[in-house]
């Protein structure tokens, strides 16, 4: 329970730290939000209108400080503000277009692939030197070490608009309205995600199975299996409770990392495939310097790191027995 | 034995309560996007118009047409537009607001009257009629009969009126109208005119009106706070009123059932899918699923026209404002015409359109003005600018003449011993542009000047060339319905002296000429069109012989189109408007055009 309590301490700080770098950050960046919005007009708006912008998203010249304690003052009432690039949408609006499409996508992904990349490393290094064991782990590194965009662009251009198995873009078909109910509805989500899945899957796999298999490799070598074995006790168990338990253990923490990072992690992907989620929007608000999106968006991406984080170190506890103290 | 998988398991836990989190979030989505569409009944967001052949789950109806595209169940026909990049829609049709779905400017509202770049002609809109007084300080709009607004409420010249003051009185909207409420003094109704008093006469401020997005004063007089309205279920004149659906990745619009124009339009909507890139929406254009399209295709002929010669065409016209190369003129020696000028000989415009730009433009001549000004442009001015024709031995003995001598290393050197050596600065992921800046750096190095491609981010790079902080940087220009814009943004003595540091909308370079600011208030005095090209005439040959800033090759307003199932799009043939999306509000015109085949 200490340990809890002081790792709950720890993340109040981290959370502190994280939304002042959040806020001043953004405003380091040269440039100024009215003017970034001429990127899209490229000489269409007069200078007259660059001043009517600036009046109208409330840039406020006041010193930072003080801009600062208003920023804690409103986000401690939950409030994020108005979005300057998508003015005059509130920040949570925003971000709630894309929230859903970014979560089911990306933690699909990252789950699925956890998942299947420890398991095949469990398997690969119980069976030592076997086909699995000799094939996948420099089959599933080489393609995990192709620049991600480059193995999505390639999917996307072969599988979805040369042989036209997979459709091109969105999250379901333009057809359907979102109904969560519907058969259909659900089916055309699934074919839709297939495929950018399928990447963010193949792209970060190699690396879960490499980390599981090696831990896993040490670990049978230890003399509480072979303690196991001489208990005769069955393979299975050996194979899960005694060695895959304890080697799980740096890539749980791993996990929590790459569950906090689904947020901004599919950024790629979801611009490849038009997938419409918050990837774009990120990318999006640090271009055109729309401070309170990106302090909403990296406010998000924080508290997910840190609460997954804090999840790994619950799981933590409960897996490895040496925690608790 | 209690627990095989503990790990695993919950893992497994963490999950499903994942998923039962997505499913909360995403019911709680479609609710609050569509609650406030109060007039789109909510049987249509259901009814599947069919798209998109290639996706294995559309429903059989959707499936069975080979179509991909626009033809709903009930037989309705949708133009698909690709137009704005996003990867989800944020419903906002505030045409007082810039982050506004494009129709907003181009088919829910309209304006006076249009500014036809493609024609150069102006087209009576909601008014039929304008006239200056005498001495230039009163315009009067005589308003069109017969017009309603979508809900049925007959439109008038008090609208009109409403509408002006509005934007005079509250400084945050903005709009065409904007640039024109510094001279105006008062806009009143009177039965079917409105008129607009000016307390300092600027005739040019008649098109900067014309232009404004009228709304209607029994909506907008209800509104608390016009800046912040995202005007979701828009009430307007325009051709295409009704939201029909609105959601994260697509959404259509259906006709105005009280449009004026009789007849028309003559489609039943626009749709717009969320394209997050330029490459996601040229891959749909050439997949056949866009029917309109203002992107730029690289290589067209090739990627584009050859999938499908029937059905594909393109329409690039170059009749956009010119790509600017910038010369800071506060800094020595870009003080000093004549080096400008050699610069300008220093590189071949020939060469940069066929490289970056696939030559579907040619080069600027000296007066900076594109084909769509042909009316404007002063043939002596354009006879005199024999700087813009690539010519290294001239451009050599102009610097040698301006005291720039050769350093050992080939490099020249300024008087005071600093070489010469300059950033041209660029805004990165623009291709053409980056491209253009690379075949000048390299070019100048022929005339002793070691130039360096330097890119920045947009932001970076638009808050360094509008402080004037830059030796040299390529840039954009005014693009308006009279040249006097684009000239006065490289050439008003009003902008020139801001000192370096502080921001500048226009005229990054800094230069100043009180002879132009002279021509420019005779300009804006007068409202005879014989008088303001003689006015023209003139100011093009100072910019002529000052080269105050070097243009390289207009910008191309870029448009493709699929005739498969729609028709009379514009073309090289049939010039009417443009395609581009980037000529608001000439895309009404278009809308209303378009015909179903």
């Amino acid at each position: 329970m200490r340990f809890l309590l002081r790792r709950l301490g720890f993340y109040a700080v981290a959370a502190w730290v994280s939304l002042t770098v959040n806020f001043y950050l953004p405003r380091l960046m040269p440039g100024d939000p009215a003017s970034a919005i001429f990127a899209r007009f490229q000489g269409r708006l007069r200078p007259e209108e660059i001043d009517s912008l600036r009046k109208a998203y409330g840039l406020s010249d006041a010193p930072l400080l003080e801009q600062y304690f208003t920023y804690l003052r409103s986000l401690s009432r939950g409030e994020f503000g108005i979005s300057i690039n998508f003015f005059p949408a509130q920040v949570t609006d925003v971000i709630s277009t894309g929230f859903t499409w970014t979560l089911l996508l990306a933690g699909l992904a990252t789950v699925i692939s956890f998942f299947l990349g420890n398991v095949l490393g469990i398997i690969g290094a119980w069976r030592r030197n076997g086909i699995l064991d000799s094939v996948a782990p420099p089959l599933l590194t080489f393609i995990g070490a192709f620049p991600y965009f480059f193995l999505a662009m390639i999917a996307l251009y072969f599988l979805a608009f040369q042989a036209g198995w997979f459709p091109l873009r969105h999250a379901y078909s333009d057809a359907l309205s979102v109904d969560w109910g519907s058969l259909t509805f659900i089916k055309s989500v699934i074919s839709h995600m297939l495929l950018p899945a399928t990447c963010i899957v193949l792209a970060s796999i190699g690396g879960w199975m490499l980390g599981m298999r090696n831990t896993m490799v040490g670990i049978l070598s230890e003399d509480y299996i072979t303690m196991a074995q001489a208990k005769g006790l069955s393979q299975q168990r050996i194979m899960f409770s005694y060695a895959a338990r304890n080697a799980l253990l740096p890539n749980v923490t791993s996990f929590g990392m790459a569950l906090g990072f689904v947020l901004s992690g599919s950024l790629l992907t979801e611009i490849i495939f038009a997938y419409p989620g918050l990837g774009y929007l990120l990318l999006q608000a640090v271009r055109n310097l729309d401070y309170p999106l990106m302090q909403g968006l990296f406010l998000m991406i924080t508290f997910a790191v840190l609460g997954a984080n804090l999840l790994v170190d619950i799981l933590y506890v409960w897996l490895d027995p040496r925690t608790r103290r | 034995m209690k627990l095989r998988f503990p790990a695993l398991m919950l893992l497994v836990i963490i999950f499903t309560s994942m998923l039962a989190a997505c499913g909360d979030a995403s019911t709680l989505t479609p609710q609050a996007t569509q609650a406030p569409s109060t007039t789109a009944p909510a049987a249509t967001a259901t009814e599947a118009p069919a798209t998109g052949s290639t996706d294995p789950t559309a429903e059989p109806t959707a499936a069975a047409t080979t179509d991909t595209g626009s033809t709903s169940s009930d037989g309705k026909v949708f133009l698909t537009v690709s137009d704005q990049q996003q990867s989800t829609w944020v419903r906002n049709f505030n045409p007082f607001a810039s982050d506004n779905r494009w129709p907003t400017a181009a088919g829910i509202y309209e304006p006076m009257f249009i500014y036809n770049i493609a024609t150069g002609k102006i087209e009576p809109w909601l008014a039929t009629e304008w006239a200056w007084n005498s001495d230039n300080t009163e315009l009067t709009f005589t308003i069109r009969d017969g017009v309603k607004w979508s809900d049925g409420e007959p439109f008038s010249s008090k609208d009109v009126a409403y509408t002006l003051n509005l934007m005079k009185e509250n400084e945050k909207l903005q709009g065409n109208g904007r640039a024109a409420m510094r001279f105006v003094d008062s806009v009143a109704a009177d039965g079917n005119k409105v008129v607009v008093k000016f307390s300092e006469v600027s005739t040019i401020a008649l098109y900067d009106i014309g232009h404004q997005m009228i709304v209607p004063e029994h909506i907008w007089s209800k509104i608390a706070d016009p800046v912040t309205f995202t005007n979701e279920t828009p009430i307007a004149t325009g051709p295409f009123t009704e939201i029909i659906r609105f959601q994260d990745q697509i959404w259509e619009l259906g006709k105005n059932p009280n449009y004026w124009q009789a007849g028309k339009p003559y489609i039943d909507g626009i749709r717009q899918p969320a394209y997050p890139s330029n490459d996601a929406a040229n891959l749909a254009t050439i997949n056949g699923e866009n029917d309109l399209a203002s992107n730029f295709i690289p290589d067209v002929e090739n990627t584009y026209v050859a999938k499908d010669p029937e059905n594909n065409h393109y329409w690039f016209p170059p009749v956009n404002a010119p790509v600017m190369l910038l010369l800071n003129t506060t800094k020595a020696p870009f003080d000093d015409p004549n080096v400008r000028k050699a610069i300008s000989m220093g590189f071949d415009r020939q060469q940069i359109t066929e490289i970056a730009t696939y030559s579907y433009n040619g080069p600027s001549d000296a007066t900076g003005l594109p084909e769509s000004f042909a009316d404007w442009k002063n043939p002596e001015a354009v006879a005199a600018g024999d700087w813009v024709n690539f010519d290294v031995e001239k451009a050599n003995a102009m610097l040698d003449a301006a005291g720039l001598t050769r350093g050992a290393d080939g490099i020249r050197v300024l008087p005071d011993g600093t070489p010469m050596a300059y950033d041209i600065n660029v805004v990165s992921g623009w291709t053409d542009w980056v491209t253009t800046d690379q075949i000048i750096a390299e070019s100048l190095k022929e005339i002793g000047i070691n130039a360096t491609t330097r890119t920045y981010d947009f932001s970076a790079w638009f808050d360094k060339v509008q402080k004037g902080e830059f030796d040299m940087s390529i840039g954009w220009s005014n693009n308006a319905p009279t040249p006097l814009q684009f000239y006065r943004g490289l050439m008003s003595g009003e902008t020139a002296d801001t000192p370096i540091g502080e921001a500048n909308g226009d005229n990054w370079h800094r230069y100043g000429n009180p002879k132009v600011d002279e021509l420019y208030s005779q300009f804006v005095k007068t409202s005879d069109p014989a008088e303001q090209k003689k006015i023209m005439n003139e100011i093009q040959m100072i910019f002529v012989q000052e080269a105050p800033a070097i243009p390289i090759m207009p910008n191309i307003y870029w448009g493709e189109y699929n005739t498969k199932r729609f028709t009379n799009f514009p073309n090289e043939e049939n010039p009417y408007v443009l395609l581009s999306s980037f000529a608001q509000p000439d895309r009404l015109i278009l809308l209303t055009n378009i015909k179903p085949k």
